[in-house]
């Protein structure tokens, strides 16, 4: 099936399988590599982009889905070298360790503040529920998300 | 050299990897594709023990797409077993499978979907067996064998003495003693006992293992692989393919977390097997209940026996702690070995008995999990030492003052003195839960010491190269996993050699390229890794130094380094300069080496530690006593760490390990019924989640420089976690006067345990 | 990674039920896909067709009348804030705000999520509070059917192959109602919901049940996730219908007791039988103690540990 859409602002027209999954053609057809396969059951969140701003798991969606829509990647956050709030913040806080969970994050933390600009650290945890991390212990997360609102208020 | 303050050791220097992590741009090992890689994919046993009577690959070989299917009948030209300790496991099951889970064959395709396809053409004839899933059923008369015969041994010498118990599920033992515990236990004032048990427990990396293996012309094989440890994992492959080590090449990219499961080799020797058999590279990669049926934390029941004086004086320890490592023995005979060593903990005992078995069962393979056998040791006796607190009517952090080993003194003879002040992180752990101030009514609180021995002997090798330009290449081996070692050696480069970081560059681990590092584990690559680049780094450091006095005609002492240059009384020469001036043109390099290889000593266990990682945990819990649902609402955690190179990234890692071990303590087990894993995958397995981690948690550090790493560092990381449950555990014993001898705290569990003291 | 199937993406209901009919077994509905494309990842099923029912328009609405009628395509972040839902029935946005993950409430629907029947749907326990009737399709016409019959077990329903789950409709409560919804889980799945809903009677109330009247006219509790299906529970309801609002509390006991004795729970993953058993007394004092609260116009400050209270 034919899909058009835009990744990360760039028009994409793609001839993708019925059962391709959006992660599979980020990944492999779009050389996209941010997005991870971890869980693979969408509980985790590593595998998390958004479509039309939402946040989805991009391993249990199907790319036909994503036809005539607008998919952010973490590739996509930065603005050339700028690097968007968030990224900043996360840098900053030492929210970083392995990795893997982070561009979800960044993803799902990005999709809460174009919601709701001033969240609260229960805004945050509720946001950030089914993203899971194993390495930080979730605190530093959380502080470079509120900081990034703050920032970008 | 004058002696200045440190410029970037010590400072909360922004990780050498962040920037490519928030853009998406660190590769990990699925991330990487070579030209005409096959997928493999693996099938494995349903069955926890059965008889293994035909597996036919014959079909799944022929279908379009195939490139090869293989069963443990087709390794004819390699050694089909490997194991750090015994070598013991097949890399496809031999004759018999001895947990769910354990690959039987295997298939490499053009890609995912054909290879899965393929698998469901491969035929299997089981005979099931009965099956040994717990340690009662695995130690119990009659018990079913495991394994029967002879594995060889590893490659480990400090474990070239295994004592399996021949015709028992016991693959080692271990026995440690001094004293004479039974007159010592008879004429104490105060003698608690009990039995404690620790469940099994998965790391959950979020990247589960994968590796990318391909040979190439000259019949040389190069593995990216999610390991911690490449040279570990080049021997294993050596052995098997009966090639020298020179050809064989191991590459580490980013690590999706490790925590110990990537320790030793687990899924590369299959993937190099496929890719043999293929000829083209194959990427073979674990989906997450696969990786719950490649590795866990090994199950223990320990049962501990503490005798004190009235006066709080402890004056034995008697521990009987029984290992489930598992269908294959991996690295648990050491995780035993190692574990029961320091099973009395932080503490000054003179009598002293120890005795530890590791004990297959048929379930998945026991492994290294940071704390390496400790945190099942002190889930018992910080327990007990809890209830001996109470029993003497003593102030809980009164009585592990009392007794803790102080800065100097010996653990054992013939290994490192202790080189840390405990007292120093129960006071400031103390104070800061506010131990001496009242606490509200629905609040308790608790801690818990810890004392752990890194590996020994062990050996780090480093390379250091400084540029033309003045940049500088660091070659270490130590692997990046998340926990910052990466920065933390461009640090130590930088500090030495007194250039700004993003001079330094980290190359990846790499065993063609990086020299030998032993392992990143044990909490070692700080110190040990860290101190071998320190050394090369002074090496490099010398050689600039005694270009110049050479070339000015000055005495080195008489130079120092100081911002890429090196500065006489009179002149001062760029590093660039300074080459120019030792090899008369431009090019060249120099190399610093640096090899940190203590050797064997007289200590127990071969080799004295490096340094002896220690910490204190204090928590404040809440318990809903109705559903039985218990609250961390604060959690101090301070670790002794010497100097911490990197606050930043220490401080994350120790936040990382409290809420790791909050995991085991009130969330994770690994469930079996009928030899049948219930729970190994996230929609079934409870990691914490960012609103399980305690509203209040500091975790802060002891920094005396007393360490033998550089610049006084010693190791950390694993101090985090092994408190944790002792902590809350007391902490909740002080609220609601129930112990708990059994993890994880459900709220089930805890329910029950309050009814049954009555509300 | 999926095996293949064919797509199809039909405009109309009739379009959607013919393929339906003519494919049968072969064939899967897929709206969201969140239950649907894991079961077929974890090889559980094997669909060779997927007829996609998001095109088909008149699914896709929320609309007001005599009932609240949620389409089965709308999805439960659709739900949540959706101002209509809010204002007629603001605890079902509530509950939807709570439904797994931000990421499946994105993309999971209403009618995926009652048609899949999982013992542990939220939305299900609290709907049959709300005198829920489906409404569902098929190439013989329109029927429909209340919840309680819709559900008939763990993950079985009585929609016939060939029919669709078009919308559900629910009869919103009057001004005056106090509710509230209190699910309970360490797990993925929540180990028990409770829903209650308090029908006062006197005139001052809003829409929320604050500042209502004085005398429980009507009671609704259901539980869900311990029993096969979620229900109702007639023996609790009736020990809280005609007690006046200022003696709530001396009942909520009994009523707890009752909803737990009517408990049939298997042990499982998610609890031993009798300590989900007691979790219902425990949640659903809790519950009522909280419309109690709400009745009175206060907002209790209410939080369990693995609890959550909508």
């Amino acid at each position: 099936m034919r899909i058009r859409l835009a990744v990360n602002g760039r028009a994409q027209d793609l001839e993708v399988a019925s059962h391709a999954l959006l992660l599979d053609v980020l990944r492999d057809v779009l050389d996209l590599k941010g997005a991870k396969r971890s869980c693979d059951t969408q509980v985790c969140g590593a595998c998390t982009v958004l479509v039309d701003g939402l946040a989805v798991s991009a391993c249990t969606y199907l790319a036909v889905e994503a036809d005539g829509r607008s998919v952010l990647t973490v590739e996509g956050l930065a603005d050339g070298e700028s690097l968007d709030p968030l990224q900043r913040a996360f840098l900053d806080a030492g929210a970083v360790q392995c990795g893997f969970c982070t561009s979800g994050m960044l993803l799902t933390a990005r999709a809460l503040l174009r919601e709701n600009g001033a969240p609260t650290r229960d805004d945050v945890l509720h946001y950030l529920r089914g993203s899971l991390c194993r390495c930080t212990g979730y605190r530093k997360i959380v502080d470079a998300v509120l900081t990034a609102a703050e920032t970008a208020r | 050299m004058s002696a200045r303050p440190l410029r970037v050791v010590g400072h909360p220097a922004p990780r050498v990897d962040g920037l490519e992590k928030v853009t998406g741009r660190a590769r990990y090992v699925t991330d990487l594709v070579l030209p005409g890689m096959a997928h493999a994919k693996v099938l494995r046993s349903p069955y926890a023990h059965a008889r293994v009577t035909r597996v036919d690959v014959a079909r799944a070989r022929v279908r379009p797409g195939v490139f090869t299917a293989l069963s443990s009948a087709d390794l004819t030209w390699c050694e089909p077993y490997f194991g750090p300790a015994f070598r013991d496991r097949p890399v496809l099951a031999i004759d018999v499978a001895r947990h769910e889970g354990e690959p039987v064959a295997a298939v490499a395709a053009v890609d995912e979907a054909t290879a899965t396809e393929a698998l469901e053409l491969i035929d299997v004839d089981y005979e099931p067996l009965p099956s040994a899933i717990t340690l009662e059923e695995a130690l119990g008369p009659g018990a079913p064998l495991v394994h029967t015969g002879e594995p060889l041994s590893g490659h480990f010498a400090d474990l070239s003495t295994l004592r399996p118990q021949p015709g028992t599920n016991v693959c080692h033992r271990f026995h440690f003693e001094r004293g004479d515990t039974v007159t010592a236990l008879a004429g104490a004032d105060l003698v608690v006992e009990d039995t404690y048990r620790f469940p099994p427990v998965q790391h959950v990396a979020l990247e589960p293992h994968a590796v990318l293996a391909a040979w190439d012309e000259t019949g040389a094989l190069t593995l990216w692989a999610s390991t911690q440890n490449p040279y570990s994992v080049r021997v294993e492959l050596a052995k098997m393919f009966g090639l020298p080590l020179a050809r064989i090449r191991v590459i580490v990219p980013h690590l999706g977390g490790g925590f110990g499961s990537k320790t030793y080799a687990k899924l590369e020797p299959l993937a190099a097997a496929l890719a043999r058999a293929a000829g083209r590279p194959v990427r073979l990669a674990a989906s997450v209940p696969e990786a719950f049926q490649t590795v866990r934390r090994c199950a223990a029941r320990v049962g501990t026996r503490v005798g004190f004086r009235r006066d709080g004086t402890l004056v034995a320890v008697e521990c009987a702690a029984d290992y489930d490592v598992g269908a294959y023995a991996d690295i648990g005979p050491r995780v035993v070995q190692k574990a029961t060593y320091t099973a009395t903990g932080p503490y000054r005992v003179p009598h002293v008995k120890l005795d530890a078995r590791a004990v297959y069962t048929n379930t998945t393979p026991g492994g290294a999990f940071r704390g390496f056998g400790v945190p099942q040791l002190a889930w018992a006796l910080e327990s007990l030492f809890d209830v001996a607190a109470d029993r003497l009517d003593r102030d809980p952090v009164d009585l592990r003052r009392q007794n803790f080993l102080a800065h100097g003194e010996e653990f054992a003879p013939g290994d490192t003195p202790i080189d840390g002040k405990l007292e120093e992180s129960l006071g400031r752990a103390a104070e800061a839960i506010g131990w001496t101030r009242a606490g509200a009514a629905d609040r308790g609180r608790g801690v818990a010491a810890m004392l752990k021995a890194s590996v020994a002997p062990s050996v780090s090798e480093a390379i250091v190269r400084l540029h033309t330009d003045g940049s500088v290449s660091v070659l270490a081996s130590a692997v990046e996993m998340g926990q910052g070692t990466r920065t933390v050696l461009a640090q130590i480069a930088a500090e030495v050699l007194s250039v700004p970081l993003a001079r330094v560059t980290v190359v990846q681990p790499d065993t063609a390229v990086t020299p030998y590092d032993q392992t990143t584990s044990s909490s070692r690559s700080t110190a040990m890794t860290g101190r071998a680049v320190q050394v090369a780094a002074e090496d490099v450091r010398e050689q600039l130094v005694r270009v110049v006095a050479e070339a000015l005609g000055v005495a080195a002492r008489d130079l120092a380094l100081e911002d890429g240059a090196v500065v006489a009384p009179a002149r001062r020469l760029t590093y660039a300069e300074v080459l120019v001036l030792r090899f008369g043109m431009s090019g060249g390099e120099l190399i610093g080496r640096g090899v940190i290889a203590p050797g064997r000593t007289a200590a127990p266990l071969g080799g004295s530690t490096p340094f002896w990682e220690m910490a204190v945990g204090a928590a404040e819990v809440s318990v809903d006593e109705e559903t039985g649902a218990v609250r961390v609402e604060r959690y101090v955690s301070v670790a002794d760490v010497g100097r911490a190179i990197n606050p930043l990234l220490l401080e994350g890692q120790d936040e990382g390990g409290v809420v790791q071990g909050l995991g085991h303590t009130l969330l994770e087990e690994m469930l079996y019924a009928d030899g049948h894993l219930l729970n190994g995958t996230l929609l079934a397995y409870r990691v914490p989640r960012a609103d399980d981690a305690p509203p209040a948690l500091e975790c802060r550090f002891v920094e005396n420089a007393d360490g033998s790493g550089p610049f006084g560092a010693k190791g950390a990381g694993e101090g985090s976690l092994i408190p944790v449950s002792p902590a809350v555990a007391n902490a909740l014993a002080r609220l609601t006067g129930v112990r708990f001898r059994d993890l994880p705290l459900t709220p089930e569990r805890v329910w029950r345990a309050l009814r049954a003291r009555g509300r | 990674m999926l095996r293949p199937f064919t797509l199809h993406r039909p405009d109309t209901s009739e379009e959607a039920c013919a393929l339906l009919a003519r494919l049968g077994e072969d064939a899967a509905v897929y709206a969201g896909g969140t239950e649907l494309l894991l079961l077929m990842k974890l090889g559980l099923l094997r669909p060779r067709h997927l007829v996609d029912v998001k095109r088909i328009r008149p699914f896709d609405g929320i609309t007001d009348g005599t009932h609240l009628a949620i389409g089965a395509t709308v999805t439960h972040r659709t739900v949540e804030r959706s101002a209509l839902v809010r204002a007629r029935c603001p605890l079902v946005a509530s509950v939807a705000r709570h439904v797994a993950n931000v990421r499946v409430r994105n993309v999971g629907t209403v009618g995926g999520n009652l048609a899949f029947a999982d013992p542990h749907s939220d939305l299900a326990t609290l709907f049959l509070t709300l005198d829920a009737s489906v409404e569902l399709v098929s190439p013989r016409g329109r029927r429909e059917l209340s919840l309680a019959d819709f559900v008939r077990g763990p993950w079985e329903t009585a929609r016939e192959p060939d029919e669709l789950l078009a919308s559900v409709r629910l009869v919103p409560w009057p001004p005056g109602t106090a509710a509230a919804y209190v699910k309970f889980g360490v797990h993925e799945r929540p180990t028990l919901g409770v829903s209650v809903a308090l029908r006062l009677d006197g005139t001052d109330g809003d829409s929320e049940g604050r500042g209502g009247g004085a005398r429980v006219a009507d009671a609704r509790v259901a539980i869900g996730c311990v029993n096969p299906r979620p229900a109702r529970v007639p023996a609790a309801e009736a020990r809280l219908t005609g007690v006046a609002v200022t003696e709530l509390e001396d009942v909520t006991g009994a009523a707890a007791e009752a909803a737990s004795a009517d408990t049939d729970p298997a042990d499982d993953l998610y609890g031993s039988a009798d300590y989900k058993r007691e979790m219902v007394a425990v949640f659903v004092r809790r519950a009522l103690r909280i419309a109690a609260a709400r009745a009175r116009g206060a907002e209790p400050a209410a939080r369990f540990p693995h609890a959550v209270v909508a």
